[in-house]
């Protein structure tokens, strides 16, 4: 008996290797595995959408321009079910199965880290705009790009603004989560903050899905710094702000969280209480961002808003944009080979809807986080690297506000 | 008796051969289906065996993990180093472990378990050299045919034991405390000792097979490692294949994993929805497991299924 189920068992197992793509001259073809379904789904799907709409866009413009001829692209996208074993594996296979040009990225850095092993083991280049987790970059691989700014960097530009602002800030309380992305904005602001000649008085770690934090407030409140600096998820930051407010807790200057801020959800959920928050962004949907196919970045947001039904934020942007470096590197490179590819990729120096694309050495781009702040209920851009809006500051204390 | 062994020896030709004539897809499917066949093995030893279901077992994966990783990415270690450490550790654990909740029974025990993993997550997490919630980074190898032989010698390795326990006073002594724990213990039989020998090996093949896993997905971290998924999935496969029999776990996840990935090849929206109905439909029908199918199929044709629902009251 044991016999015919060992058989049927490897049979099993052979018969996954089956399906066969037929790979066409006549098209260059992208891979991506992403979460479609599962505990990341919900952005997942920004980026499948963007994948979806630059590409369509860019065939519509004729494609790939290579030696005078324009090729289309073909998106060859699986769903990984948010399983990263799975997503190695398909990606995997879509190198060596369905034998796809180029690689794009999945979403979230704990699923890069390990894909982006697979594109380095065999020298195809991916470029992803969802992973910002300086490990991926930090291996020395040369086939992975990446387009979300590091962790480090987040609260630079809300520094190089109060550097600019009077009354002068001088005493920080440093708040963090404990996930990986926060452990590396905590790092990296320590070293932002000891250049800028600011002191520390407070430095506190949660961990993560944290929802009581009124030992972190009252500890503040003790201290009372000029800023608070707040990196961690958006329920945490909402759930900050309130009690924020119920145990009147002021920073002399303004407090400022890395996430949440721009989101309309965010702004829905705390209704007043939003007012004058400063966060920040990667990315506005401004027509300064000249872009080679869709004309700028506002037109980019309607076109996508009309396809789709809401409004892309920077997940989306960056998703856009990983499509266009490819395609410009390509169009650069003249070839589809992937090692001149590759360099033409590294070499990147072009204005776009998202930024202005250029890698850095290990491959990660550098943008700027825009400074913004909630403005009756509106979200407004604040600071890049010059004031582009009027701050409301200092941010007046609960009791004082409407 | 013949004919089984060759059968046997020509199914395991055939899983080594794979790395030759299959393709990176199927040896990238092999390694993670021959990895969680191991633990559905190392979970059978106490739990098909002796009849202790733990749902715990996914610690000794994440301690295999973050021991091979620990000795290469923080001490530079070579990898058979890391995997003597990641067993050493986990064997370790498990004999630590095993002397206070092994005196636990049935229920009580398998409620104990449900914790540990979650435990040694958050313990990971606050431990530097562990990485902390970071996780840590391993050097990339360009070796899966290496990869995919280990996980079958650890197949294998597993296998044979079992095979071992399966004939040995070791084994009987396991299934007289399945039966009656009570009347193995009038017999001379000392339970809590056999029964922590028993998870120490489990521990011992689940580390190690952790170990692999973590060299060849490059990356770890808490979440990923302490996965507790890993708990239901062991239990799911071995009782799909046959809990207490040598080949039955094997069976199960080999089955079980080749049908996961067809389904999530095909249907991917729904492929959770179907595998649960595949599982339901095997508890009914196959209560005994899958290798018990071609026995009893042989003398009762279809009635066998029949006879399966009634005896079981479903």
């Amino acid at each position: 008996m044991t016999k015919n189920l060992v058989i049927a068992a490897a049979l099993s197992l052979a018969l996954t290797g089956g399906a066969m793509a037929a790979d066409l001259p006549s098209t260059i073809t992208f891979g991506s595995s992403m979460q479609l379904t599962g505990q990341d789904a919900n952005l997942g799907r920004y980026y499948r959408d963007a994948y979806q709409l630059v590409i369509e866009q860019i065939n519509k413009a004729g494609g790939v321009k290579i030696g005078g001829k324009s090729i289309p692209i073909t998106l060859k996208l699986v769903d990984n079910q948010s399983d990263n074993n799975l997503a190695v594996r398909q990606y995997v296979g879509l190198v060596t199965q369905d034998k796809v040009d180029f690689l794009l990225g999945p979403y979230a850095s704990g699923t890069t880290i390990p894909v982006s092993s697979v594109s380095e083991k065999y020298q195809i280049p991916m470029v992803e705009g969802g992973g910002a987790s300086p490990q991926i970059f930090a291996r020395g691989y040369k086939y992975i790009f990446g387009l979300l700014p590091p962790a480090d960097d987040y609260f630079a530009s809300t520094l190089t603004m109060l550097g600019q602002l009077q009354p002068k800030a001088h005493t920080v309380a440093l708040v963090t989560a404990d996930d990986a992305f926060d452990v590396s904005v905590a790092k990296g602001t320590k070293k932002l903050l000891a250049a800028a000649g600011m002191e520390i008085v407070l430095t506190q770690t949660y961990a993560a899905k944290t929802t009581d934090f009124s030992s972190i407030m009252a500890q503040i409140k003790a201290k009372t710094p000029d800023i608070v600096l707040w990196g961690g998820l958006e329920p945490e930051v909402l759930n900050a702000i309130r009690q924020a407010k119920s145990l009147d807790v002021n920073p002399k200057l303004l407090m400022s969280f890395t996430v949440g801020v721009p989101a309309a959800d965010f702004r829905k959920a705390l209704g007043n209480d939003a007012n004058d928050a400063f966060g920040m962004t990667a990315w506005l949907p401004s027509p300064a961002l000249k872009d080679t196919w869709f004309g700028d970045a506002e037109k980019f947001a309607a076109a996508y808003k009309a396809k789709y039904g809401y409004d892309p934020d920077y997940h989306g942007a960056a998703g856009a944009v990983a499509v266009e470096t490819l395609v410009k590197a390509i169009e650069k490179a003249g070839s589809l080979e992937k090692s001149k590819v590759r360099d033409a990729i590294a070499a990147s120096d072009f204005d776009s809807l998202y930024a202005h694309v250029k890698f850095n050495a290990g491959g990660q781009v550098v943008i700027p986080q825009i400074v913004i702040q909630i403005q009756n209920g509106q979200v407004t851009p604040i600071f890049t690297d010059k004031f582009i809006g009027k701050p409301v500051f200092p941010v007046p204390a609960w009791s004082k506000r409407g | 008796m013949n004919g089984r062994w060759f059968a046997l020896a020509a199914a395991v030709a055939l899983l080594a051969g794979v790395p030759w004539f299959g393709n990176a897809v199927l040896i990238q499917f092999g390694i993670n289906a021959l990895l969680i066949a191991v633990l559905a093995q190392s979970w059978n030893i106490l739990g098909g065996f002796a009849g202790y279901v733990s749902f715990g077992n996914s610690v000794f994966y994440g301690l295999g993990s973050y021991g091979v990783a620990i000795a290469m990415a923080q001490w530079n270690l070579p990898f058979w180093v890391g995997l003597i450490f990641a067993a050493t550790i986990a064997v370790a654990f498990a004999a630590l472990l095993g002397w206070p909740i092994l005196r636990l029974r049935g229920p009580y025990f398998a409620i104990v378990t449900l914790g540990i993993s979650a435990a040694m997550s958050a313990l990971a997490s606050n431990l530097d050299i562990a990485g902390k919630n970071v996780g840590l980074i391993l050097p990339l190898t360009r070796n899966d045919t290496l990869f995919y032989e280990a996980s079958l010698v650890l197949l294998a390795a597993a296998t044979l034991t079992v095979a071992w326990i399966a004939r040995s006073r070791f084994g009987m002594a396991l299934i007289a405390i399945r039966e009656d724990e009570d009347a193995a213990a009038s017999v001379g039989v000392n339970a809590t000792r056999f029964k922590i020998a028993a998870l120490a090996m489990a521990a011992f093949f689940t580390a190690i097979a952790g170990g692999i896993h973590a060299y060849w997905i490059t990356y770890i971290d808490p979440a990923g490692s302490f996965d507790t998924t890993l708990d239901v999935r062991m239990v799911i496969m071995t009782m799909f294949g046959g809990p207490g029999t040598v080949l039955g776990p094997v069976v199960g996840a080999l089955v079980l994993s080749a049908i996961y990935e067809v389904l999530a090849d095909s249907i991917s929206k729904a492929a959770a929805l179907f595998f649960g109905i595949v599982i339901l439909v095997a508890v009914i029908f196959l209560p005994r497991g899958l290798v018990d199918l071609g026995g009893g199929f042989r003398v009762l044709r279809w009635r066998y299924f029949l006879t399966n629902i009634r005896q079981y009251r479903i």
